[in-house]
């Protein structure tokens, strides 16, 4: 038995080399009971609209990359179900990014905050091979696991007033991930981190508004990454008070 | 309908190859209830600034004897002074609500060799250290303890 | 100015924190009796009266409290508020006079924290 009922998208089109600004397209088009936003579009690319542009991939909310604002809220299409919304879908691109096309944003800005967080384990030497692998017992894990879950799907930067007010801030996905790698046992960056940390994106930017861990789709709580950042730069700021620095360009 | 963002915000170093439509806000900035919440919560910032001057003014008064301490309290039996208490005590108790959700999940796994106590304990701890100090000002400023 | 803003970040950081904790933990005592109880008269009479107060204000440990809980009760919140002040109006879209509206905030907190001193040692 096919059950299919309407529904209708309004859907943010921009073409840089026609539009002056964006616009909005209205597609009406049959639905089925247990679509997902993310089949909605593909069904308007397949058979409505070929010239609509979106980025999808894996279908199951691991690659990051189907995010897009629906009826003002940032989601993850491939995962928001389409029964959860009315007879009127709104669909937009990523809010505070700029874009690019359609519902295709510019990544680059974002991919720029995360390498200024040095995201890799940082040590002043290896180990060598010999000496066997770095140890690491699960409380140590436990530190750090749920910072590591992040998908980098920028909803975080879509929902975060302070991205949208301050083009600098490092911003929750960047700063809960350079908090990452400060926390795990084998690092040894987090004073080049902490620099990162409190330089022209300071992290001390963020004012609690916790929208980020709201839409967190992978529940990595970046709010919580954040915050703990803080006090760990602020205590490390006072030991460099007391003590010389060590390591950290 | 949505508001414009920074207009760099979250922009690259470098321009693309394509003109870019500028950054907009979430079409639900201001007014969805979590962000009107959370802009109350940064306004509270002005009510404790103007509690902290109004209880400078206080404490002022009582150190310059008991004609002016009569004065400041007669001005804070005013009924705009009550409303404006009243209202700096909803705020403070918001932020409270607020801030001790937060404030568990903000605590590092470990400084050092410390680690915090268990979130929903910090939690309780947090209020009973709230209701407690609150019952002993209570009951030293109320005149319960002689 | 920026940068300068950037470097004392720490402090403020940790004024602001202390004046969220110790301001809120704090202030609903003070509001309840100062505020509210005492003009609306539902105190005892001399509860709040000059002598009563200037007599735990006199006493040797008891005074010491009483002025650094007083202390931190006038100067934590004004930083918290300097603090979230200058964050709601960002959020209002103030982001480019921000250079110019924190130092002023940021003052008014600490001239206010430098007469707080003032007022409880004088007491």
């Amino acid at each position: 038995m096919n059950e299919h009922r309407k529904k209708t998208f309004v859907v943010t089109r921009f073409d840089p080399d026609k539009d002056q600004v964006p616009k909005t397209q209205t597609y009406e088009i049959p639905v089925r009971p247990e679509w997902k936003v993310l089949d909605a579009l593909n069904f308007i690319k397949d058979e409505v609209d070929a010239t609509l542009s979106h980025r999808w991939s894996c279908r199951m909310a691991v690659c990051g990359s189907c995010g897009m604002m629906v009826n003002g809220e940032p989601k993850l299409t491939c995962s928001t179900a389409l029964s959860d919304y009315g007879d009127v879908v709104e669909i937009s691109p990523l809010s505070n990014f700029p874009v690019i096309r359609d519902l295709v944003v510019e990544m680059d800005g974002f991919m720029e905050k995360f390498k200024s967080v040095k995201p890799w384990i940082i040590r002043a030497k290896e180990k060598a091979p010999e000496e066997g692998t770095y140890r690491q017992s699960p409380e140590e894990l436990d530190a750090f696991k749920q910072f590591s879950m992040c998908i980098n799907c920028m909803l975080c930067y879509a929902a975060c007033p302070v991205v949208a007010q301050e083009p600098d801030f490092l911003g929750p996905a960047a700063a809960a991930l350079g908090h990452r790698y400060n926390m795990d046992s084998r690092d040894e960056g987090a004073d080049e981190r902490n620099q990162v940390f409190r330089g022209d994106g300071t992290i001390f930017g963020c004012s609690y508004a916790n929208e980020c861990s709201e839409v967190c789709p992978k529940n990595v709580d970046p709010a919580a990454a954040i915050n703990q950042a803080k006090l760990l730069a602020v205590v490390d700021w006072a030991k460099g008070l007391v003590l010389p620095h060590k390591g950290g360009k | 309908m949505a508001q414009p963002a920074h207009p760099h915000a979250m922009a690259p170093s470098r321009p693309g190859r394509t003109r870019t439509a500028p950054p907009m806000k979430p079409g639900t900035w201001p007014t969805s209830p979590r962000y009107l919440t959370y802009l109350a919560f940064d306004f509270t910032g002005l009510v404790y600034l103007l509690v902290g001057l109004v209880a400078l003014r206080a404490a002022w008064a009582l150190g310059s004897g008991p004609e002016a301490w009569a004065r400041l309290q007669a001005q804070f039996a005013n009924p705009l002074y009550v409303a404006f208490h009243a209202l700096t005590l909803a705020a403070v108790i918001f932020v409270g609500v607020r801030f001790f959700r937060l404030f568990p999940k903000a605590q590092p796994a470990r400084i050092g060799p410390a680690k915090p106590p268990p979130r929903p304990v910090l939690h309780a701890m947090l209020y009973a250290a709230w209701i407690g100090i609150t019952a002993g000002l209570v009951a030293v400023l109320g005149g319960i303890i002689p | 100015m920026k940068h300068l803003l950037l470097k004392l970040e720490p402090i403020i950081w940790l004024l602001f924190g202390g004046g969220i904790l110790v301001g809120t933990l704090l202030l609903p005592g003070y509001l309840l009796t100062v505020g509210l109880a005492g003009p609306l008269g539902w105190l005892p009479e001399d509860a709040l009266s000059w002598e009563r107060l200037h007599g735990m204000v006199s006493h040797p440990i008891g005074g010491l409290l009483f002025r650094v809980v007083l202390l931190a009760l006038i100067a934590l919140p004004l930083w918290k508020g300097a603090h979230h002040l200058r964050h709601f109006l960002i959020d209002m879209g103030g982001g480019a006079r921000d250079a110019a509206v924190a130092p002023l905030l940021y003052l008014v907190a600490a001239a206010g924290s430098l007469a707080a001193i003032a007022a409880v040692v004088r007491l």
